[in-house]
């Protein structure tokens, strides 16, 4: 019973204390919000946009990335062959290159089939039928087995075929998915950057509201310390209170992005069927969604671990 | 229980508001302080309790030297006074249950022990049934009352009164000068700051006067010194106890 409870208050009754105080002052930080909806909206508002900007920003990173990767599994090398070269030599030459472990597939294009070919999709079907000769050269079409198709081992591969003597000019299509991925890497740092700086602002935020509740509630801060209590008891509130305006602001910028990337499907799902691609933009999954709450409710208690700490001690009861 | 030796504090703006004050009071003492504002009254009660610190001088309560005590240990130091004030310092947002509970809560007291103690506490106060009520609902007598109990809740062995009937009319005043006595006759140790001369010529206890921060005057009225004269209670039991239990 609690009748034996005295100072020397034993460790678990202390603790279920300490669970209820903290029961306590985390209703009363989100009472501290709901008693000022609009003003606390705002701010919930302004933190949630300056998330869902870098995670947004991230969110197409990896899609980026995800969509240069599915390329990159396909990196293929034309060989375009000497122009004069009979159809014969050109399959003997496809049957030599497929020997090759490298190479998982090599596709022929035959000069005639292409210039048909071109002629169908151009739509100078007419013209090409006054041509003399046939000026397209044969080609192959290189498919690298999937363990040869880093950048780093089709460049190799693409060097070793550029040494055979029936081919003009070997030339890599990975070629533009490398240079996407070079931008992405350097949006990715940029992100990273503007990531960094709205952390700051959300801390910068968090900090001054704080400062504020910090402020008006000065009496009540005098009166608690004049009965004794300690700095930590007085943080607590507010560091609830922060934590709050993380997560609120954290769900909120959650549904933000879902909100974007809905309204994005359609335009993309259009793009990419232009492309025969059956690309689609994905959003975050149940882990970054995890990321995102724990990144915002730790800025929340961080921007008010920082304030309240600061501006507690400032305050001496008169 | 109170100890002055040579306390003197000058105040940033150069004001010399004690001046070279020796002063004991004995542990489960009530005595009085008096004199014109601005006499050192207040700045006495808040070397006290640390709101203040002296410039030279030791101040030692309860045998703790105050000089010595860092700023972190303060508020162990406050729990172990109750302190009362002229303009109540409640919280106006929670209840009078949770203002008093306060104390309590802070020391990290069991729920339900806090709550037989605010009972007790606002029993003796005579609020039993306005615990539900916030403070803006009393009168200023209730409202000095609620901070008296939240004041002797935590059971400390000394009690601070700053002008504690300084809003309040004659009757009220003996209301709570009367409780205070049952809290020094259960062997609390009191000092209470007041320029209410004509209550305290009725009160017959020890009084000490000062002026421009120095002490004038002590004197002690010998017929009713520090005797416990009600007997319903020894002194070692508090009015708190026995309350709810």
């Amino acid at each position: 019973m609690g009748a034996s409870m005295t100072q020397g208050a034993s460790f678990s009754a202390r603790l279920k204390m300490l669970v209820r105080l903290h029961k306590l002052e985390a209703n009363r930080g989100l009472k501290d919000i709901f008693d000022n909806p609009f003003s606390n909206f705002m701010t919930v508002l302004v933190i949630a946009i300056a998330l869902a900007l870098p995670a947004g920003l991230q969110i197409l990173l990896d899609n980026g990335k995800n969509l240069s990767q599915s390329w990159d599994g396909a990196s293929r090398i034309s060989l375009y062959l000497k122009v004069n070269l009979k159809d014969s030599q050109t399959q003997i030459l496809a049957d030599k290159i497929r020997r090759n472990l490298a190479v998982e597939r090599v596709d022929v294009i035959l000069p005639s089939m292409a210039l048909k070919d071109f002629g169908e999709r151009s739509g100078f079907a007419d013209a090409i039928a006054e041509l003399d000769s046939n000026p397209l050269p044969p080609t192959l079409v290189v498919q690298p087995s999937p363990e040869y198709s880093s950048p780093a081992a089709s460049e190799k591969l693409l060097a070793e075929f550029e040494l055979l003597a029936d081919v003009d000019k070997a030339q890599l299509d990975l070629d533009w998915v490398r240079k996407l991925y070079a931008l992405i890497q350097l949006a990715e740092k940029a992100a990273a950057a503007l990531g960094a700086a709205l952390a700051l602002a959300v801390l910068l935020i968090v900090g001054n509201t704080i400062r504020l509740s910090v402020q008006n509630r000065r009496e009540e801060i005098e009166v608690v310390k004049l009965v004794g209590a300690t700095d930590a008891f007085i943080r607590r509130p507010f560091l609830y209170t922060g934590f709050w305006y993380g997560l609120f602001a954290g769900i909120l910028c959650w549904i933000i992005l879902e909100i974007s990337l809905v309204w994005l499907e359609e335009p993309v799902a259009n793009l990419a069927s232009l492309y025969q691609s059956q690309f689609m933009v994905s959003g975050l999954n149940l882990f970054q969604s995890f990321q995102l709450l724990t990144v915002s409710c730790s800025l929340g208690l961080l921007g008010s671990w920082f304030s309240v700490g600061r501006h507690i001690r400032n305050i001496e009861p008169r | 229980m109170i100890q002055f030796a040579q306390v003197s504090k000058r105040y940033p703006n150069g004001q010399d508001a004690l001046r070279q004050v020796n002063l004991e009071i004995a542990s489960g003492e009530m005595a009085f302080l008096t004199g014109h504002s601005g006499a050192g009254k207040s700045t006495m009660l808040k070397l006290i309790c640390l709101m203040e610190r002296a410039t030279s001088g030791q101040v030692i309560i309860n045998g703790k030297n105050l000089n010595k005590v860092k700023r972190r240990k303060i508020p162990a130091v406050r729990r172990d006074i109750g302190m009362i004030f002229q303009d109540h310092r409640l919280l106006f947002d929670r209840t009078v249950f949770d203002n008093v509970a306060l104390p309590l809560m802070i020391a990290g007291y069991e729920h339900r022990e806090i709550g037989r103690r605010v009972r007790a506490a606002l029993d003796k106060v005579g609020l039993l049934s306005k615990e539900k009520n916030t403070p803006i609902m009393l009168s200023g007598g209730e409202q000095q009352r609620v901070g008296i109990a939240r004041a002797v809740v935590n059971k400390p062995p000394l009690l601070l009164a700053d002008e504690p009937t300084g809003n309040l009319d004659p009757e009220l005043s003996a209301e709570i000068m009367r409780l205070f006595e049952q809290f020094n006759q259960v062997g609390v140790s009191l000092l209470i700051a007041s320029h209410d001369l004509s209550l305290l010529a009725q009160m017959h206890y020890r009084t000490l006067v000062m002026k421009e921060g120095r002490l004038v005057q002590d004197q002690t009225d010998e017929a009713l010194n520090i005797e416990p004269v009600d007997s319903e209670h020894s002194p070692s039991e508090h009015p708190l106890d026995d309350q709810y239990e």
